[in-house]
């Protein structure tokens, strides 16, 4: 009745029927372990093109998850964070205290009150009150010759015990003593630090005279 | 005719069983395919002359969202609703005897849908993608699938034999897998919100579902079925076909926190859906395999080419095969960083809605209709006008999407923004889209109209 009109699929048989074609695929897919004639490289090349993307898949998301933290949203902000991490620096009096114990409390006591006659106190002492430069350039570069704390004369000799600390323990240190045993000074940054080791650079140790010039005792 | 019911007597009895269904759920996804289109052309005269058609219902934001909606609700998930049903009750002999109850799920559907459209023109939609129909819909729109959409579920568990077919796979996990995520997405997206940012993110996980696990596992299934049946050879590398199944439904779920890069979701998150974007490529490959080498062995090409359904689905296959390429590449962060608010991915979108998944649709409806209705189709001119109108349209709706889009990118990203260009080219193809499914839906509707006037005669014989 419509035989005037091209009717491709009409004419042609069924195609394949559905039982067979379910039977057939089904074999193909058991059949698939044994070894044959003129076995196919596709598998095993696929297998491999698979794994390089796992592997990519792997490198990229260590390299860009942020280390999976609820708080990083942008690529570019932790990685800036990161590299920032020590140049965000807190004061912080309690490590300064272990630094203390461990590299100046030897002569000046973990009392801070020094030795009579031999070591001067830090407690209470205008040496550490006041401008920071003038601590750290003693702490950096030591200080030899007859000085006054608080009516005593010592004659000491410090040695450059900064030369072996980094910017940070030297300002956690000063810090613990500006703000130890009742001293009331500013925390101590560690650029500071930083500025006042690379104007040092060469200087061996102060005397008073000096040192007292340089920065002058800050009156009560 | 008797020579041809005499040629078709084996399957005549599951035929006529599912005529009813198949024809219902076929004639509502022509009447949305139609208005969709005609949506199409409105929006993007609008786009074009903003001062076209100046009333509130039909502001171009509505006409978008109402025109996307009936797209994928309307038109295809009702035309996969019914090949999904015919396609596995034919693969598993299964006796469809409860096709009231699917015709029922459907009424409810389609009225639902009426109503949620009705909804979005007087202006009560919400602003998730897809997701745009008020909330009372959802919960109705999922039961009614369960009782339209859920059978080839119900057909695969009561297969008689042990063996099963990729076709099957894919179909059951699409029919079984879209009330599950449609539920979740209601829930925590209208219903419960989810806090902050897992809201949308929990929004485009529903729309890469949607487009992915629903209409592309459907026609994936569709196609795994047609390519050996009507070239009557069996597929190439099929052995590979389990492994492209896994891998899609495993890597599909996880892809849409890449259509969210530069968003304030966690980087992690970001990176995972960059890395499923680019692991798509594993069943990519597979189905290229499957499909494209089975196609190039004996002249599968020019088989395929001449026949009337063949030719869509292997037209489908190979936008499958270029969307699934080009996703893995233009989702990665520095594309995404130029093309992220342009209508490039609108013209990926496009490629696996309409290039793949709507092809493979209109593939299967020229196999099955006449099998269904036991009539020929009325007019072989329609059939070209169809073919060409929507194939030409395809193609230079998609190239005008992507590279306009890349250039809209570009321009952008040197601070030069300008007008978005193609206005002129998507009313050209709107209209071309809409003159082709016109010709479907005439000579659909012909068809069926013969077969059920046929039908009528012989039962009287």
């Amino acid at each position: 009745m419509n035989d005037r009109h091209r009717q491709p699929d009409r004419q042609r048989s069924e195609g394949t029927s559905d039982g067979r074609l379910v039977e057939i695929h089904a074999q193909i897919a058991r059949e698939k372990e044994e070894p044959r004639e003129g076995f196919s490289l596709t598998p095993i090349f696929i297998v491999f093109l698979f794994c390089g993307f796992g592997f990519w898949a792997g490198l990229y998301l260590t390299r860009n998850s942020g280390d999976f933290s609820a708080s990083a949203f942008d690529l570019d902000v932790p990685k800036a964070s990161a590299s920032a991490g020590p140049a965000v620096f807190e004061p912080d009096a309690a490590k300064g205290e272990k630094l203390f114990v461990a590299n100046c409390a030897a002569c000046h006591q973990a009392t801070g009150l020094g030795m009579p006659g031999a070591f001067p106190p830090l407690a209470g002492s205008p040496w550490v009150a006041g401008t920071d430069e003038r601590m750290i350039k003693i702490i950096l570069v030591g200080l030899a010759g007859e000085v006054e704390v608080k009516g005593a004369k010592f004659n000491g000799n410090m040695p450059n015990i900064g030369a072996g600390l980094k910017d940070a323990q030297i300002a956690h240190i000063a810090t613990y003593v500006r703000s130890a045993w009742g001293n009331q000074g500013e925390p101590v940054m560690d650029t500071k630090v930083a500025e006042v080791r690379k104007a040092l650079a060469g200087h061996g140790q102060f005397s008073p005279q000096e040192i007292l010039k340089a920065h002058p005792l800050e009156a009560k | 005719m008797s020579q041809e019911s005499s040629h078709q007597r084996p399957d005549f009895g599951r035929e006529t069983a599912l005529r009813g269904p198949f024809v219902f759920f076929f004639v509502a996804a022509l009447v949305w395919l139609l208005a969709a289109s005609a949506l199409g052309l409105i929006a993007a005269l609008k786009l074009w002359m903003p001062s076209f058609l100046n009333c509130e219902w039909l502001t171009y934001g509505r006409v978008t969202v109402v025109q996307k909606n009936l797209f994928i609700y309307g038109w295809a998930t009702n035309a996969l609703l019914a090949v999904n049903l015919w396609l596995l009750s034919r693969l598993t002999s299964f006796e469809f005897r409860n096709g009231w109850i699917a015709v029922f799920g459907g009424l409810v559907w389609n009225a639902t849908l009426i109503y949620g459209v009705q909804q979005i023109f007087a202006g009560f939609l919400n602003g998730f993608s897809l997701l745009e129909m008020p909330r009372e819909v959802g919960p109705v729109l999922a039961i009614a699938f369960l009782l339209a959409g859920f059978w080839p579920v119900v057909a695969f568990a009561r297969r008689p034999s042990g063996h099963t077919f990729a076709a099957q796979w894919y179909v059951v996990g699409a029919s079984f897998l879209f009330p599950i995520f449609y539920l979740i997405a209601q829930l925590l997206v209208l219903w419960c919100p989810a806090s902050g940012v897992v809201q949308a993110l929990v929004a485009s996980w529903f729309v890469q579902n949607l487009l992915q696990l629903w209409l592309a596992a459907s026609a994936l299934g569709i196609a795994y079925y047609f390519i050996p049946k009507v070239l009557e050879r069996p597929l190439a590398g099929y052995y590979l076909a389990t492994v492209g199944f896994w891998t899609f439904f495993l890597f599909a779920g996880w892809t849409a926190p890449a259509t969210l890069l530069g968003s304030p979701i966690p980087v992690w998150i970001q990176s995972v859906g960059v890395v499923a974007m680019v692991m798509s490529i594993v069943p990519i490959i597979i189905t290229a395999i499957n499909f494209h080498g089975t196609f190039a062995q004996n002249g599968g090409w020019a088989n395929a080419w001449n026949s009337t359904s063949l030719r869509w689905v292997a037209l489908g296959t190979i936008s499958f095969t270029f969307v699934g390429l080009l996703r893995a590449i233009f989702y990665t962060r520095g594309y995404s960083a130029i093309i992220r608010f342009t209508e490039f991915y609108q013209g990926l979108d496009h490629l696996l809605v309409y290039g793949f998944v709507t092809m493979v649709i209109f593939g299967a409806a020229y196999f099955i209709l006449p099998r269904v209705t036991g009539a020929l189709w009325p007019s072989v001119k329609l059939i070209h006008v169809h073919f060409w109108s929507v194939t030409l349209a395809l193609i230079v709706s998609t190239l005008v999407s992507l590279y306009g889009g890349y250039q809209t990118g570009l321009d952008l990203s040197k601070g030069a923004p300008q007008m978005i260009g193609g206005g002129k080219a998507h009313v050209l193809t709107a209209a071309a889209f809409l003159l082709g499914h016109a010709a479907f839906a005439l000579n659909a509707l012909g068809l069926i109209f013969r077969g059920l006037t046929s039908a009528e005669n012989r039962q009287h014989d």
